[in-house]
């Protein structure tokens, strides 16, 4: 499995769980169906903590891991970098339609949660 | 009077033909070529002032004396280097700040992708957010991502979703958004004053024409332009955004798709040649005969 996959469906889990999960729990829920090594969970977690998208907690000699945003929250957050001219058009992206100035930028997002 | 003659050169292409190929419409026909066009405009452009600080120093002193045309000399090889420096050290910054931006949101929309949903479709680099707002484009860099939001997979058809594919992936297989940060490097690399945004906004629509073509071949003009209309429509885009301040772009692409419009071989020819002619001709026809006359001279001989 690739590495980018394992990373996703490791954030899922974290997003689907009411409370920080340890290694040993994102192991367990991940290993039921595959053969999967716990220190490469181990690995993955600590990746995601430094690209800063998990915070890593210590409670009770365990670390505990849980999302930095909601998967909500992270998603507004790319459709925002998304959709924002930045003001030196760095070019960074391409787009289908355009962009939105700032101020219909966060109605548009806003309104597309509510649905 | 090769330095007055590739100034005056210079100048023209700075501020004169940019305006008039900003308005022009016949690049809607041919705009690959067109895109050649502004890059050969741009490039020449910076080539005949670089032509200027070389020769005119050494034209004004080529009769005095040895110690003032070499004191030119260095100083004219100095300013040279100092305009050279400027517009690569402009194109470091926005590649590198493009390429920070980049990796940042691939690494984002990748762990945020509904990947069941891409499964479907079948398209290896396809990223799905969830969320009701219409989003459709691309990120460039590794393996480039398109990225489309739950939205756009419900309002568009799968034909019409085949046909926005085709375009993003389109602009990730061409590179288009190295001619982006080149233009945008050249656009910042330019003292305040005398900045234009024509090239940067001209060439962006051109490179959205170039993709529109591509998937229209892939995919039909038809769906391609349905999607264009239900996703504009979907989006409250204000037409008063910089870019776009007459939401002229959307109707030209639009236009475009129609069955009344044809893409022009002898267009593409013609603007293809031009770029080529000019990035070729000054330098022949001034700056040889001048480099002759001045190497003769040469103060650091």
């Amino acid at each position: 499995m690739a590495l980018g996959d394992l990373e996703r469906e490791i954030m899922a889990r974290l997003w689907a769980a009411a409370e920080p999960l340890t290694v040993r729990q994102v192991h367990e829920a991940l290993s039921r169906d595959r053969d999967l090594a716990y220190t490469t969970v181990m690995t993955v977690l600590d990746r995601l903590a430094k690209k800063g998208v998990v915070v890593q907690q210590k409670a009770d000699r365990a670390y505990r891991y849980a999302p930095a945003q909601t998967r909500e929250e992270m998603t507004a957050s790319v459709m925002l970098d998304a959709l924002s001219a930045t003001p030196d058009q760095d070019a960074a992206l391409a787009y289908f339609v355009g962009q939105l100035p700032p101020d219909a930028l966060a109605a548009a997002i806003e309104a597309a949660r509510k649905k | 009077m090769t330095a007055f003659l590739l100034g005056a050169l210079g100048l023209l292409l700075s501020l004169v033909v940019p305006g008039i190929l900003a308005r022009a419409r016949w690049p809607d026909r041919a705009p690959a070529a067109a895109v050649l066009l502004w890059q050969a405009i741009t490039l020449t452009g910076v080539l005949c002032a670089l032509g200027v600080v070389l020769s005119a120093p050494e034209e004004l002193t080529r009769t005095s004396g040895r110690p003032i045309a070499t004191a030119a000399l260095i100083g004219a090889l100095l300013i040279a280097a100092s305009i050279v420096l400027r517009l690569l050290w402009s194109l470091y910054g926005v590649s590198k700040r493009s390429r920070a931006r980049r990796e940042k949101h691939r690494t984002l929309v990748d762990l945020l992708d509904r990947a069941e949903q891409r499964e479907e479709l079948g398209v290896e680099n396809l990223r799905v957010l969830q969320g009701a707002l219409p989003l459709a484009y691309c990120v460039a860099g590794g393996q480039g991502r398109v990225v489309l939001s739950d939205g756009v997979l419900r309002i568009l058809s799968r034909p019409e979703i085949d046909a926005v594919l085709a375009h993003e992936q389109t602009h990730l297989r061409h590179h288009h958004e190295l001619v982006m940060e080149s233009f945008t490097a050249f656009y910042r690399a330019v003292p305040r004053p005398l900045r234009s945004r024509a090239p940067l906004d001209a060439v962006h629509l051109l490179l959205e024409m170039v993709a529109d073509d591509a998937a229209s071949r892939v995919a039909g003009p038809a769906p391609l332009k349905a999607a264009l209309e239900r996703l504009t429509d979907a989006v409250p885009l204000t037409e008063d955004v910089a870019p776009d301040p007459k939401g002229d772009a959307r109707r030209r692409r639009l236009t475009r798709l129609g069955s009344s419009h044809h893409r022009s071989v002898a267009l593409d020819t013609v603007a293809a040649a031009a770029a080529l002619g000019l990035l070729v001709l000054p330098t022949v026809i001034l700056v040889v005969p001048w480099l002759h006359a001045a190497l003769d001279e040469w103060p650091l001989r």
